[in-house]
């Protein structure tokens, strides 16, 4: 092909770089321009209204956000989205090491893999209808359990309880995990696990002293990544529940205009702690990611 | 059972089996056991995944009540025919049309601003890649309901602008942008990019004969992920569609459920498959991409090292 010739022969620009490196900044200007005409301007001014009250600009609505009520719907959605993420990455890492070490069906790494590209981007309506359809009051399982003698609703759960929002929830976390823990099990060298061996080590020690330090902050990035996507899902719990406890849709009832007017800016006062709870985990994951990468060549 | 029978068409190069992970045999003389956990994980995972479907599939197709449901009613009364009784709906097809129109739009108008920024990068600025990339993660730290919220409030400013429902488009292509960006980075990543244009540039092309002539036949592949991952994101958007109160495909799902159940489980359903197709899809080119890259880096290997030998 001459493509390689071509690259040999030498590139034709970087005869003046200096001049051109001047004005290549013009070129990303439209993308920030419209990033920040529809991602931060709408982001500064829910800021902006969540400390502008009716008596200037004050943080009360911010303290209100995180007080009583408020507080336990923070503190509710922080547990389940702790809990969800938790079970992901368990699971998610348990599934992606058995999918990586198997021999025996070939097909199986490779739909594990398709399979989890699929379902850790399902959520939205139709996700809340299959739970609906299988742990709903009505739900297949729940008349399987029922004839089997155990009673589902007997206790106090319901899919939108912390139980029932870890099970929904886990339906896109674990694929998710999937994906991010199988690279980081591909960086694990056999020749490491030899070593470990010819040092005198057993698997208990390779995993402890090797395997999950290594694997460390690709399961931290991965927790996090997890908090962020149960914490802030909508639609979902939209449909689970009407659960109020759960920010995301405490959110939604104030913007619905569901309660008083005069409590609008605490509306806009919890969107505002989401963002800053959003900020912290997902910043945190970028610092995990870049950690993570670096076994992952 | 050995292992050369089964197969499938989605893996048949032993190259991309697994490296890193330690062979079960080394040390083990009980594999056999040692694959217990696992494969229990793997039947547990099987389970959760499917169960849920299964049960969706159940009341969109079977007309049974779950009370009656038993070993003798188990087969009776399954019909494809509420999957389509949406269609003789025609708030239905008003909320289809809208959906459609917004992925539409929204496709476009990603491909018009993402192109350019990420051919521009890769060319010009690669110093200010990770800066691009940490910035199209940004539409996860302000999700959806924060978004809506914030949409809300600039509403009264912009009336002209956010009374139609077309508006919703760039804050569409803001949601969809972490998917988006990173198909199209992955596409800019496997292809020669700067030989590509000055190839072009040097036979005398302009730029926009190099992107329309050059670079989208060699970017296909990444364009029409990141179009179906956006169609996806789109026609599945409840969030800030309900919560500004636009009639398009996902709220009215909602609505036909508690309308009439069975037609709107079984239009989730639909939904549900055509959403899948998408994303398998996408995964079926991709791999498909990556699997001539690496069979091409290998054949311009070899030519380039026989062109070493044989001079013209």
């Amino acid at each position: 092909m001459t493509e390689t010739l071509v690259v040999k022969g030498g590139r034709t620009d970087g005869a003046s770089p200096s001049a051109r490196r001047n004005f290549a900044w013009i070129g990303v200007v439209p993308f920030f321009a419209f990033l920040f005409l529809f991602l931060i301007v709408p982001a500064i001014s829910v800021f902006w209204n969540a400390f502008d009250t009716d008596k200037g600009f004050s943080v009360s609505a911010m303290k209100e956000a995180i007080s009583g009520q408020n507080r336990d719907a923070f503190w509710f959605s922080v547990r389940f989205s702790a809990g969800s993420a938790a079970v992901g990455v368990i699971f998610g890492t348990l599934l992606a090491y058995a999918a990586a070490t198997a021999t025996r069906p070939r097909w199986l790494r490779s739909t594990v893999t398709s399979f989890s590209g699929v379902a850790a981007n399902m959520g939205g309506l139709p996700l809340a209808f299959m739970f609906l359809a299988l742990l709903g009051r009505q739900g297949l399982l729940t008349k399987v359990l029922s004839a089997a003698g155990l009673d589902l609703y007997g206790g106090d759960f319901e899919l939108g309880s912390e139980l029932g929002l870890i099970s929904v929830y886990s339906y896109f976390n674990i694929p998710l995990m999937v994906l991010i823990t199988l690279p980081a099990l591909d960086g694990l060298k056999p020749a490491w696990r030899e070593a470990c061996a010819n040092l005198g080590g057993t698997s208990f020690t390779y995993w402890w002293r090797v395997g999950l330090p290594v694997l460390a902050p690709s399961l931290l990035g991965g927790f996090l990544l997890l908090f962020a996507n149960s914490f802030s899902a909508y639609a979902t719990a939209a449909v689970l529940t009407q659960n109020s406890m759960i920010v995301s849709q405490r959110i939604g009832f104030f913007l619905g205009g569901d309660v008083s007017i005069g409590e609008n800016a605490v509306g806009f006062s919890l969107a505002a702690w989401m963002i800053i709870i959003m900020a912290i985990s997902m910043g945190l994951y970028w610092i995990a990611r870049r950690r993570a990468e670096r076994w992952q060549s | 059972m050995t292992d050369q029978v089964v197969h499938d068409s989605l893996d048949q190069d032993p190259p991309t089996a697994p490296t890193g992970m330690a062979p079960p045999s080394v040390g083990r003389p009980n594999a056999r056991f040692a694959r217990l956990v696992p494969n229990t994980v793997l039947i547990v995972a099987a389970l959760f995944f499917t169960l849920p479907l299964l049960a969706l599939a159940r009341f969109a197709l079977q007309n049974v009540p779950t009370i009656l449901l038993g070993w003798s009613t188990l087969f009776d009364k399954w019909s494809l025919e509420p999957m389509g009784r949406a269609f003789s709906d025609d708030v239905f097809w008003a909320s289809l049309r809208l959906s459609l129109k917004l992925a539409f739009g929204t496709v476009l108008l990603t491909m018009l601003l993402l192109l350019p920024t990420a051919i521009w990068v890769h060319l010009r600025l690669p110093r200010m890649r990770p800066v691009i990339e940490f910035v199209t993660v940004l539409p996860y730290m302000i999700p959806a309901i924060a978004l809506v919220a914030g949409i809300k409030l600039i509403k009264p400013h912009a009336r002209w602008f956010l009374n139609s429902d077309m508006s919703l488009i760039p804050f569409y292509v803001v949601l969809a942008l972490p998917f988006t960006y990173r198909s199209i980075d992955a596409g800019l990543r496997a292809i020669d990019l700067r030989t590509l244009v000055d190839a072009s540039r040097s036979l005398g092309s302009g730029w926009l004969g190099t992107i329309r002539r050059v670079l989208i036949p060699n970017l296909r592949t990444a364009i029409i992920s990141a179009s179906f991952l956006t169609a996806a994101v789109v026609m599945g958007e409840y969030t800030i569609a309900r919560l500004l109160l636009i009639d398009s495909l996902a709220p009215y799902q909602r609505i036909l459920v508690g309308r009439d159940s069975q037609a709107g489980y079984g239009l989730n359903l639909l939904a549900l498959l055509a959403t899948t197709s998408l994303f398998v899809v996408v995964s079926v080119l991709t791999k498909k991409r990556d699997r001539k890259r690496k069979s091409f880096a290998y054949a311009a290997a070899k030519q380039a090292s026989s062109q070493e030998h044989h001079p013209e």
